[in-house]
């Protein structure tokens, strides 16, 4: 098994920061710390992915409720909808946002952060649910 | 025994991410496309297009990450700019976050209409 860290021990490479790693997209991320595993990058990426799946599907379930006119009240229908489309919003900035701050955390070997916009979209989910729960019983 | 070229299959399963995304994306936009023409005429077609497009985006993503995925966890250089995909990952963020407002949007038209 190689060691974890791909640039704990070097090999004779030096450990400076290469000229090009200065310029790299986005800034906030590559300006400090050293490069990761790869394979934890993936993951990182992987989780991203996750993150934007889990937002075209809230978006996707927002547009069903109003395209197959969910039986409910039409302002609690326009307000499940509305809301799932905002959890989607959510999940995709969370992706981002959390990608960000893990690579980050991963290149100074930080504890690896946590919440970020998952409270909010909760609510919103509780929100959904309890709204639909309302419509069927009116 | 000789240790496989991708131990823990991470350049696999980082591309599988890719592809399942790209599915999702084809499926909702083929759906969008028997939907979208009832709320917005023809634009409906091509809104769904777009869709359709950008799976096939991100099904070719999916091949070039394993490519390079692959390759970075042999070689183990996390160095490699390719180690890490930030500008296709802010483009993929981009586009997702395009298409949540424009859902929001439209959500909202119809309901006032």
């Amino acid at each position: 098994m190689r060691p974890l860290r791909a640039h704990g021990v070097s090999e004779e490479e030096d450990d400076a920061p290469m000229a090009e790693d200065r310029g790299r997209f986005p800034r906030s991320v590559f300006e400090e710390g050293e490069d990761p595993d790869p394979r934890f990058s993936l993951a990182n990426e992987r989780t991203f992915l996750a993150w934007i799946r889990t937002g075209l599907a809230f978006v996707a379930a927002g547009l069903a409720v109003e395209a197959l006119q969910l039986p409910v009240t039409e302002w609690l229908r326009v307000t499940i909808s509305v809301l799932l489309v905002l959890a989607g919003i959510a999940a995709t900035a969370q992706a981002w946002l959390s990608w960000v701050r893990t690579e980050r955390a991963m290149r100074h070997l930080a504890p690896l952060p946590s919440s970020g916009l998952k409270l909010p979209i909760a609510v919103l989910l509780g929100l959904v649910a309890l709204a639909v729960v309302v419509g069927l019983l009116l | 025994m000789t240790s496989p070229a991708d131990p823990g299959l991470q350049a696999e399963r980082t591309s599988l991410a890719w592809r399942r995304t790209a599915l999702s994306v084809a499926v909702g936009s083929l759906i969008g496309m028997r939907v979208l023409p009832q709320q917005l005429g023809p634009t409906g077609y091509a809104v769904a297009a777009l869709g359709l497009l950008w799976s096939a985006d991100l099904a070719l993503t999916a091949r070039r990450r394993y490519r390079d995925g692959s390759r970075l966890v042999r070689t183990g250089d996390g160095r490699d700019r390719r180690a890490v995909a930030a500008p296709t990952l802010a483009r993929t963020a981009a586009t997702a976050g395009v298409v949540a407002v424009s859902a929001l949007v439209l959500v909202l038209v119809i309901a006032l209409r």
